[in-house]
């Protein structure tokens, strides 16, 4: 593109008296690289919404080490003993690591423009199915395997009931939850069923090099999560699927096949999720992981998944768990009531929502605004 | 399907192994299997019935028919699913009993519509856990002034009249017997200034706030008190998260008080994970694991305080006898009294082996 | 192949495009404009305003007006006059600043710097609500109606009348009703779910809602772009009325004829700024408004067809394709290396068309071969590995990312094929995309901004790159062009002959007339769900075009 040419032959209608002052010619910089080179954007900094991304897990790590600053304040008798710190950082991670695999799982389907409300009835029902007397005699092996298998059945019922089905993914998923806990109260009788596989229950026990294997669990989770999401065909089929299932559908992408996919990753996350609490209380029962789809979902939330699907992170969800385990830890610590803990969880969810909405800049637009009305 | 007990040992292998040739099949064969809970040996669970037998007592032999209606809710939790049981058990044990039950639902209002159901069938006595006894408080009254008997299980009415009798355990009574262990354990063993802590059950439940300040009173008789506190849920995975998070808050404890033995396999699995032995543990309730575990004393928990779910065939037993118009035989009284209320019994190492036939 | 179904048809061609409007008043003839460059010729204007100075008071003047958002200066120090009773035309290409113009004036934004002068006034509109109140109402492009709102809840939306706190039903709808009247529409029921009408319903719908504003300016976002022919001479039949009653109004069009035949006066916006303004409508040359959008003199250039004409195996072939209410016993074909236009009014069938050859719709009847294949019907993956690619008409809702960065946009439909094992490969990915960057001369450059950063044109580049990727045989293009400024349109003309030239055939459809006739080799012209005419596109003229299209629609009877 060349600068703006004068024509040498204006029509006779427009003599050179009427023609109007062009304000503001053309700035000399060839307009092609206009935009690119706009003010406090160099190049590379729109390399996606990573950088975004980036700046937002920033934001996370900052509230956790709010959080465990303000730990370090109220409680100095604890945070003086090294050994204890270290315990503690295991002990939140523990905590974390259950909700933390669903929460990938429910990060997937919300990424792909779904919602899983059935993630705590399917780690209830994969955790009952899997320690029913029958199950254990087939030892940790048979547990594990059913607790997984029966978790991926039920995500893909799920994903079928959505794709094929044509239901809303809130209702699915909603009846799915009443339903699986249903079959899981059927199945236990209502009863707490005592997982009595000391493989199972050495899960939560056993350590590796001084990590709880739980934490290993979380971290693999993750990781694989993390390259699922960013390195593979399917996790840009997820965004796609999300971000737009029409350009995703004329592009050639099977999007309900995709959906449907997707609940049974979900489903999979509860399976071993199941696994894993399971080993913790070293019992199972219909009533257990109780609300874990809320946990999820706020995590998720909270790390910057967009609830209409299409963008999110998987290190972001993760934060969003830590965050809420650490708080959970920091009122434990300091003996304070689990009802005050759940408001400021609350608080937590609308807060980071609100700087998600109103970023930065339009905070300073809205500060430029007030004061040009006040002086106005 | 009948009930599971946990530490009973497997039994019936052969029959599993046939399942085994069954699973090669298909995992869907296995884990239709593996919804199985049958132990083998028949008689499934041990339901708390007092056997009708007349001749120790005249009350039990067969009389008028009564009809009992029964509603309670079917809550996720052993010891409420244990009152459904020792209530259907008892029942059978008459021969004049029919028994008549109702699904109470979600909620309270749920219960309330199954009630007026139950009202319109005009049963002799209606034997009733609400889900919650404020709420439930005008079904009783509805029940009494159609002339039908009300026999309130556990969660009080606030209004007098909505019941013929109230039979309950005693929450404060829990806290107080659990207090009092504690503090015995801990003069025993020179402790003075003690580290407790408590694992409560769920916060909202009147219940709950009942039994921790029955702890808290009968502690600070003695001069001590709660150093940290959390809430489950009375469920094991909750019992279990909470618990880990007071094991950090407190690095050293000589005490701890968890309300619940269900949600207690959760605590003491968190005991276990963290390596802890140094305090001793008082359960709440009294199920059958945790009074089998008191008995073989290979873990912290050295004792519980029972809120025994028997309250329910106890409770079918004085609605045979309030439907017949007799009283019980011990008592002056021709009738049966309106309000009685269980004393909580502490569970040791001692005395385990007579309970062991009440654990639930 | 059906040649031709009603010869007869294409005798006489009627008045040339401009508006058939018989109850339009005709001011007496004014200066005459030069004719424009434009390869179908700009018509002469039916109705002139009476001068080119307009005597109204100035009620809008920004001055220097300045907006940036993160990674762009949307606005650059804009200068715009608006005087009561004039046609203030706003020319620029996409990505200019028009639209963010059009958001600070309507309150959605504020700006940086500037001063907006609002009937002598200096005011800054906090928010829609404002603007409203203060008499500036805005018909956006995208139609920002309640669909499940009735008509009159829809115009008095926010502002329903009201006594004791309740809405004045039967007021409203008589009030909706005279305002319909007014617009020239008192067959459209007050009380009529907005959803239920078609996209010109709906635009009245939202003028209808300005005037019960009473609003002394109105701004009109490609007001034109979802309008059928016939309607386009009603708006602007309205349009004067509006001025006639001192009402300003904000033109905004990318169609140069309909500038000259509405417009009072012209502002240009380039970049973000104002590079003139005030120019008269009618009268400046076309080459000079055009250079004054875009640094260049042309306007729109068509490539040169091939001098033989293409020779190319059979690529694809639809038989008796039919999908109940839309479009019945479709046959044709397109060669390799052939560019088949096909012209048609909206409603017409020709998108379903489209789609239900790429198997986003499933056809009722009838059968799409590529290269003598069958290809399995409803199926888009199925159409996709048959070697066709589609660039749907909204490319926002249908085609694009907008969070995502460019190079995944262009590789949505190949991404798999550079995949190993299931993991992508992010570079080979961006090594493709900048290639087809370069080859379309993508502005900004950066495959790595996201979408939504960039122009309609440039996101519209974005859309025909994604299938310059792999092995596309076919192409299938719905209004390539929509919403594209004039500058961009060349270069996407250019790339789809290049396209063609390397043999991948072309299946095109496009409401502009002249687009068609010339980009294309081949000319099939649709109206309601049939082909009524097939001809080599050097055959055809404009004129014969728009009257095989209007004909028998629902100005059937009607002098064309």
């Amino acid at each position: 593109m060349t600068e703006r040419t004068e024509t040498a032959a204006p029509a006779a209608a427009a003599p050179p008296a009427d023609r109007p002052t062009p304000v503001s010619p053309a700035p000399a910089g060839a307009p092609a690289h206009k935009g690119a080179g706009a003010p406090g954007n160099g190049n590379g900094r729109w390399s996606g919404d990573a950088g975004e991304s980036f700046r937002r897990n920033l934001g996370l790590v900052g509230v956790l080490v709010v959080l465990i600053i303000i730990g370090i304040i109220t409680r100095p008798d604890l945070y003086g003993d090294m050994n204890w710190v270290g315990d503690n950082i295991m002990s939140i991670l523990t905590l974390a690591s259950v909700v933390g695999v669903v929460t990938v799982g429910m990060t997937f389907v919300i990424i792909g423009g779904g919602i899983d409300l059935s993630v705590g009835a399917i780690v209830a029902l994969a955790g009952v199915w899997s320690t029913t007397v029958a199950t254990q005699s087939y030892g940790a092996g048979g547990m594990i395997f059913t607790a997984i298998v029966v978790a991926v059945c039920v995500g893909l019922v799920n994903g079928f009931l959505i794709s094929y089905g044509r239901l809303v993914p809130f209702i699915a998923t909603l009846a799915m939850l009443v339903a699986a806990r249903g079959l899981a109260a059927e199945i236990s009788d209502k009863q707490t069923q005592v997982s009595n596989n000391a493989t199972i229950n050495g899960i939560a026990s056993n350590d590796i090099l001084g990590i709880p294997v739980l934490v290993y669990i979380l971290a693999g989770v993750v990781a694989a999560g993390w390259v699922l999401l960013n390195r593979t065909t399917f996790g840009r089929r997820t965004v796609a699927v999300g971000g737009n299932p029409e350009a995703a559908r004329l592009a050639g992408i099977n999007v309900r096949r995709h959906s449907m996919l997707l609940y049974a990753l979900s489903g999979l996350c509860c399976g071993i999720a199941a696994i894993m609490l399971t080993a913790q209380a070293n019992s199972a029962q219909a009533a257990m992981a109780n609300l874990y789809e809320l946990d999820a979902i706020a995590a998720a939330i909270i790390g910057g998944t967009l609830l209409s699907g299409g963008r999110g992170t998987i290190v972001g969800s993760l934060l969003g768990v830590i965050i809420f385990a650490t708080i959970t830890n920091l009122f434990a610590i300091n003996g304070l009531s689990t009802e005050a803990q759940n408001m400021v969880k609350g608080g937590i969810i609308v807060a980071a929502v609100l700087v998600q909405q109103f970023r930065f800049k339009s905070l300073t637009q809205l500060l430029a605004r007030n004061k040009l009305s006040s002086t106005n | 399907m009948t009930q599971h007990d946990p530490l009973r040992p497997v039994r019936d292998l052969s029959r599993r192994r046939l399942l085994l040739g069954g699973a090669a099949v298909g995992a869907g064969a296995l884990l239709t299997a593996c919804t199985s809970n049958d132990t083998g040996d028949g008689s499934g669970g041990n339901e708390q019935v007092k056997a009708a037998d007349s001749s120790a007592n005249p009350n039990s032999a067969p009389g008028q028919k009564v009809v009992i209606g029964f509603s309670a809710p079917a809550a996720d939790h052993g010891w409420l699913a244990a009152i459904t049981k020792n209530a259907e058990a008892q029942a059978k044990v008459f021969s004049d009993v029919e028994f008549k039950t109702v699904a109470a639902g979600a909620d309270a209002a749920a219960q309330r519509a199954a009630l007026s159901t139950l009202i319109s069938q005009k049963p002799n006595v209606i034997v009733m856990l609400p889900h919650d006894g404020k709420e439930l408080n005008a079904s009783g009254l509805e029940a009494m002034k159609a002339g039908i008997p009300v026999v309130n299980l556990d969660r009080a009415f606030p209004d007098a009249l909505a019941y013929r009798l109230q039979i309950k355990g005693d929450n404060y009574g829990m806290g107080v017997a659990a207090g009092r262990y504690i503090g015995e354990q801990m003069k025993a063993k020179g402790i003075t200034n003690p580290i407790i802590g408590e694992i409560a059950g769920m916060d909202e439940l009147e219940l709950t706030k009942e039994r921790s300040a029955g702890f808290a009173a009968e502690l600070a008789v003695l001069g001590f008190k709660v150093a940290n506190r959390r809430a489950a849920r009375f469920t094991a995975d909750t019992g279990q998260a909470e618990a880990s998070q007071l094991l950090r808050a407190l690095p050293k404890m000589d005490a701890l008080w968890n309300h619940d033995d269900d949600q207690g396999i959760g605590v003491l699995a968190a005991v276990k994970q963290a390596n802890r032995s140094e305090f001793i543990m008082v359960g709440g309730a009294g199920s059958l694991a945790a009074i089998q575990a008191i008995a073989a004393d290979n873990s912290v928990l050295k004792a519980t305080v029972t809120y025994s779910p028997s309250m329910a065939s106890s409770a079918i037993s004085l609605a045979r006898l309030i439907g017949q118009g007799k009283g019980m035989s011990d008592l002056v009284e021709l009738q049966v009294p309106k309000e009685i209320t269980l004393a909580s019994e502490t569970i040791t190492k001692e005395n385990a082996s007579a309970y062991t036939k009440l654990g639930f | 192949m059906t040649d031709d179904k009603r010869p007869d048809e294409q005798v006489q061609a009627a008045g040339p495009t401009a508006v058939d409007n018989p109850d339009a008043v005709d001011a007496p003839d004014g200066v005459d404009s030069p004719n424009g460059t434009g390869p179908a010729g700009d018509p002469p204007p039916l109705v002139t305003p009476p001068a080119d100075t307009v005597p109204g008071e100035v009620v809008l003047r920004l001055t220097d007006v300045v907006k940036t958002f993160p990674g762009v200066r949307a606005l650059d120090g804009v200068q715009l006059e608006v005087r009561a009773g004039e046609v203030h035309c706003l020319l620029g290409q996409n990505g200019a600043g028009k639209s963010t113009l059009i958001k600070i004036l309507s309150g959605a934004h504020q700006p940086d710097s500037g001063q907006v002068e609002w009937l002598g006034e200096a005011v800054s509109f906090g928010n829609p609500q404002a603007a409203m109140k203060a008499g500036i109402a805005t018909i956006y492009q995208e139609l920002d109606l309640v669909e499940d709102l009735s008509v009159g809840e829809n115009a008095f939306l926010g502002h329903e009348p009201k006594q004791f706190g309740f809405v004045r039903r039967g007021y409203m709808a008589r009030r909706t009703r005279e305002i319909l009247a007014r617009l020239g529409h008192p067959e459209i029921p007050p009380r009529r779910m907005v959803r239920t009408l078609p996209s010109a319903g709906k635009q009245i719908v939202s003028m209808a809602r300005a005037l019960s504003h009473e609003a002394r300016l109105i701004i009109m976002d490609e007001p034109s772009a979802v309008l059928a022919h016939d309607e386009v001479g009603n708006l602007f039949r309205i349009i004067r009325e509006l001025t006639a009653q001192g009402i300003a109004v904000i033109y905004i069009s990318h169609r140069m004829e309909e500038i000259r035949e509405i417009g009072d006066r012209v502002t240009v916006l380039k970049d973000g700024r104002t590079t003139a303004a005030n120019l008269p409508a009618r009268t400046t040359p076309t080459r000079d408004l055009v250079s004054r959008m875009t640094g260049r003199t042309i306007e729109y250039v068509f490539p040169d067809r091939p001098a033989d004409a293409p020779a190319g195996d059979e690529l694809l072939q639809v038989r008796q394709l039919a999908r109940e209410g839309e479009f019945a016993d479709v046959s044709l074909s397109v060669h390799a290396g052939e560019i088949v236009g096909i012209a048609g009014l909206v409603g017409s069938g020709r998108s379903e068309l489209l789609e239900t050859i790429f198997g986003a719709r499933r056809a009722s009847s009838g059968t799409v071969s590529m290269a003598g294949r069958q290809v399995r019907p409803g199926s888009v993956g199925a159409a996709v590995r048959a070697g066709m690619g589609m660039a749907p008409e909204e490319r926002k809702s249908q085609a694009l990312l907008l969070g995502e960065p460019v190079y995944r946009n262009v590789t949505l439909a190949t991404f798999t094929r550079w995949a190993r094992l299931g993991f992508t490969d992010a570079g080979r990915e961006r090594a493709e995309a900048n290639e087809v960057a370069d080859r379309l001369e993508l502005r900004p450059r950066d495959v790595r901004r996201p979408v939504r950063t960039l122009s309609g044109g440039n996101q519209q580049k974005v859309v025909v790159g994604r299938w310059l990727l792999g092995d596309t045989k076919l192409l299938l293009l719905d209004e390539p062009t929509r919403g594209v400024d004039v500058g961009a349109r060349a270069e996407l003309y250019q790339v789809i002959r290049a396209l063609a030239a390397r043999g991948v055939g072309v299946l095109l459809v496009s409401s502009e007339v002249p687009e068609v006739l010339g980009l294309a080799d081949r000319v099939l012209v649709m109206r309601e769900g049939r082909v009524v005419h097939e001809a080599p596109a050097g055959e055809l003229d404009e004129d014969t075009v728009l009257d095989l299209v209007m004909a028998g629609s629902l100005m059937e009877g009607a002098p064309a």
